[in-house]
């Protein structure tokens, strides 16, 4: 078990990122699976992915928000005006979906009442609402621009060379998170849902560099142990709305199960592609972060990512699925009813829950359907 | 969904429907009396409607001629392209055998038709899997199309991606569902700049590819001429009208905004929908020059709705305006910015005009307007960015002299629930002027909106 993987899953405010500051190093949050962190490396920056775990009510949230809002992009507002990120240099949010996009407006106003929440530099991304063609040519300019204004505002100068050495590091990081999922996939496992998953959600968190070195002692140490965590227990597959709620993971395990694998933002998603080394980095970048159409906000690729989860599932030997999505996240909330369709189709049995996000959850209801829907694996498998 | 509604097309009802209430025009009191009896529920629609005069009358026949079109598409041997209202349907009709079928507008019809609105679809999505948490314009209908209670759909081609992703989903999940190829336009937050209009037109000539490639055809240039150019006349009359209204007291009766739009949605480049913006047009001066309301009675107060407008059973809302003599001053669904608009701000880029030199031109021209379509121009980028959300309303209600903005925020809409809020304490700022807003379901919620306002 790593202690700091634990700790920079459960914590905001990591000592690694403050010592960085320390140094002089400028950090920077963003919102999305979409932004290409190898861009900041390039910079000198560290990116950071923005959380807002441990909003425990949404005060400020609800005061700029409407309702019939997904609790996540509140609970981030919630954390910026409480002041957590005020250690910031700056904030990237990109238009991921209609509630995400709209922190922008509220981040933003919310810094008028109150004072010092909002980062030097903040900025809006667009990425666009489909993977290829000219979608993703829009995608590389909106890149570039992008680079500029970091450039322009950081007062660095992002290089061919620079980034080049950003893709080489991170293309690494790719290879040992594939490791570690091969690694929970065997039968038996000898990891739990829990501490990989905590190992996925420092890695949106923590600088590369530290990074990589726990990765790599957690990996040898899980090839050490002789002790399977998996025996008597139900091998389940997650997936659904953004997640980096440990707890939830934890819950599902204490009721018995062990979770092989997920499809969430903060998890695995493209790490068994790595980007192209040999070709223009910008361009290969691009070409890697904006295909496979990961997200349901690419309308109309979900056989892609139908048939990315299911074969997740079948590799990880998943005896079940639980999708989850965050209320009023339709975009999740309505592809986990097509994959529920076709997951039950092939045999595979699925659970479908909706509930807020994070430390709001209301946990109780949640234990209840996850004791049921083990209870019907038993029987069925 | 109750099995008997799965025996009755839902487009056949339309169309029947449609041409009853069409005939209807032309009948003596006695019959009309007669008629009104027997169709207790549509007759609060149908009476208020029929005394509106002959734009009413040629509306009910656009929408008789939109429904017939479908009904008969497969027999025809056309194809049926679902989509959605801010898609405009010119280029649908520039192919010779393409019909469109907008979710949108069945929706409404269904919630101020018939007493229980369009339920029993919503819940049919929701029973297959769809979020029920969506926007109800278009579960509305798309519970039928999904049960099989409505035409087959061939394709589905929308224009939401950075719009509006309760809608885009919708599209998208329908697709899926029915296993239909799909094509989405797609919009970066801004809006004037070179490139992003380099984007939308590239994009654009994708979907006319992406149609051709699933049977839509032949494209033709004549007609595409042809409807651009009675556009032209269209986008005139409704600047006519549209300046008429800023007439104190407004002489544009309030379900005209609704007849103008709804026309637009379906009809865009036709000539019927032009013979009835000349109609409305005509009524409009009339009332003008005699210095009447179109309220029918004196006006005392003008309401801007800067979002849409509340589609219930019986027009519940336009109603209530009128009774209250609340001047409706058209919404985010009646601005379609052409470049000679009343409303026209001088900022390049913002309005689109139409060229119609060259298949190039053409193109480059539907896309442009696609692009400004409601919703797909206010609400895409930051609510106070230039030229959006905040900016349109602000010189919508003054231009209009709006004593009041409304807001009737259906629970599905994302995007704007999650800036309402803001744009609001900046709208009262600057303008000082009352803001309602009354989070109402788009459709049949009359009952929750009323005491609101
Ligand atoms: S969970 Fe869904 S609604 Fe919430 S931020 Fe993510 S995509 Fe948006
Ligand atoms: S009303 Fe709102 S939710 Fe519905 S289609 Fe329009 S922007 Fe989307």
């Amino acid at each position: 078990m790593s202690d700091l993987f634990k700790e920079a899953a459960h914590a905001i405010d990591l000592p690694q990122i403050h010592d960085l500051k320390n140094q002089g190093v400028n950090v920077v949050g963003h919102t999305c699976s979409f932004v290409p962190v190898e861009i900041f490396y390039a910079a000198g920056i560290v990116p950071i992915r923005l959380r807002g775990i441990d909003a425990e009510n949404l005060s400020i949230g609800d005061a700029y928000y409407g309702p019939f809002v997904c609790t996540f992009p509140k609970a981030l507002l919630q954390q910026a005006g409480a002041g957590t990120y005020g250690f910031l240099d700056g904030a990237v949010v990109t238009t991921g979906c209609d509630g995400m996009r709209r922190l922008d407006e509220c981040w933003r106003k919310m810094s008028d009442d109150i004072a010092g929440t909002l980062p030097r530099w903040f900025t809006l991304f667009d990425v666009p609402h489909k993977p290829d063609g000219v979608a993703l040519e829009w995608y590389e300019s909106r890149v570039r621009k992008l680079i500029t204004a970091i450039e322009k505002n950081f007062n660095v100068s992002i290089t061919d060379e620079a980034l080049g050495q950003a893709i080489r590091d991170q293309n690494m990081i790719r290879e040992r998170v594939w490791e570690l999922g091969v690694l929970r996939s065997q039968d038996p496992t000898f990891i739990s849902g829990t501490e990989a998953f905590q190992a996925l959600i420092a890695r949106t968190v923590l600088p590369s560099d530290v990074y990589l070195a726990e990765l790599t002692a957690l990996i040898e140490d899980v090839k050490q142990r002789t002790t399977p965590v998996s025996q008597g227990k139900k091998r389940l597959f997650v997936t659904g709305s953004i997640c980096d709620d440990i707890e939830l993971i934890q819950q599902i395990e204490e009721k018995g199960a062990v979770v092989v694998g997920e499809s969430v933002c903060y998890g695995m998603r493209k790490t068994f592609e790595k980007v192209a080394e040999d070709a223009d980095p910008v361009t290969a970048l691009c070409k890697h972060y904006l295909s496979g159409s990961i997200c349901p906000r690419m309308f109309g690729y979900y056989p892609m990512r139908r048939d990315s989860i299911i074969s997740m599932v079948q590799n990880t030997k998943a005896q079940g699925v639980i999708m989850q999505n965050i209320r009023f996240c339709d975009l999740h909330g309505s592809e986990n009813g097509l994959l529920e369709r076709d997951l039950e189709k092939i045999g595979i049995p699925a659970l479908r829950i909706e509930k807020e996000y994070g430390a709001l959850t209301e946990k109780g209801r949640l234990r209840m359907r996850f004791d049921a829907f083990l209870e019907q694996l038993k029987t069925n498998c | 969904m109750r099995p008997e509604l799965k025996e009755y097309a839902l487009d056949h009802m339309f169309a029947r429907t449609f041409d009853t209430a069409k005939k209807a025009v032309r009948s003596t009191e006695k019959e009309r009396a007669i008629l009104t009896r027997s169709i207790p529920y549509v007759s609060g629609l149908l009476g208020p409607m029929l005394s509106l005069g002959q734009p009413a009358a040629t509306f009910l026949e656009l929408m008789s001629d939109y429904y017939n079109n479908i009904v008969n598409a497969k027999k025809d041997g056309k194809k049926v392209v679902m989509t959605t209202f801010c898609f405009d349907p010119t280029v649908f009709y520039a192919f010779g055998n393409l019909v469109p079928v907008t979710l949108e507008v069945g929706t409404v019809i269904t919630s101020i038709l018939w007493k229980r609105g369009s339920y029993d679809f919503m819940d049919f999505c929701t029973e297959v899997g769809f979020s029920e948490t969506g926007c109800s314009s278009q579960r509305g209908t798309m519970g039928a199309y999904l049960a099989g209670a409505g035409v087959d759909i061939d394709m589905v081609a929308i224009n939401m991606g950075g719009v509006c992703d309760t809608n885009g989903n919708a599209y998208s999940f329908a697709a899926q569902y029915l296993g239909k190829p799909f094509y989405g336009l797609d919009y970066p937050s801004d809006l004037t700049p070179d490139d992003v209009s380099d984007y939308h037109h590239k994009d654009y000539r994708a979907l006319i590819r992406f149609i051709e490639e699933n049977g839509g055809g032949p494209f033709d240039i004549d007609r595409l001429r042809e409807l651009l150019e009675e556009k032209k006349i269209q986008d005139e009359l409704t600047n006519e009208l549209e300046d008429m209204q800023r007439l104190v007291p407004n002489p544009v009766p309030g379900i005209f905004n609704l007849m103008l739009y709804a026309g637009r949605y379906t009809w865009s480049g036709g000539k019927k929908y032009t013979r009835m913006l000349r109609e409305m047009v005509d009524a409009v001066r009339a009332n003008a020059n005699s210095g009447l309301s179109g309220l029918g009675k004196p006006e005392k107060c003008r309401a801007f709705l800067f979002y849409i407008d509340n589609f219930s059973f019986n027009v519940g809302m336009f109603q209530w305006l009128e009774k209250n003599q609340v001047s409706h001053m058209g919404n985010m669904l009646s601005r379609f910015f052409p470049d000679n608009a009343p409303y026209k701000r001088d900022v390049l880029g913002t309005c689109y005009g139409i060229n119609t030199k060259n298949l190039d031109t053409m193109i480059d021209t539907l896309a442009d307007i696609n692009a400004r379509m409601p919703m797909t121009r206010t609400i895409r980028g930051p609510y106070d960015a230039p030229n959006m959300w905040f900016e349109d309303s602000l010189s919508l209600a003054e231009i209009y002299k709006a004593d009041c903005c409304i807001y009737n925020g259906t629970p599905g809409c994302r995007n704007t629930w999650s800036n309402v809020k803001l744009i609001m304490r900046d709208l009262e700022n600057e303008v000082s002027q009352p803001i309602w807003f009354t989070p109402t379901p788009l459709t049949g919620g009359w009952k929750t909106g009323k005491p609101r306002l």
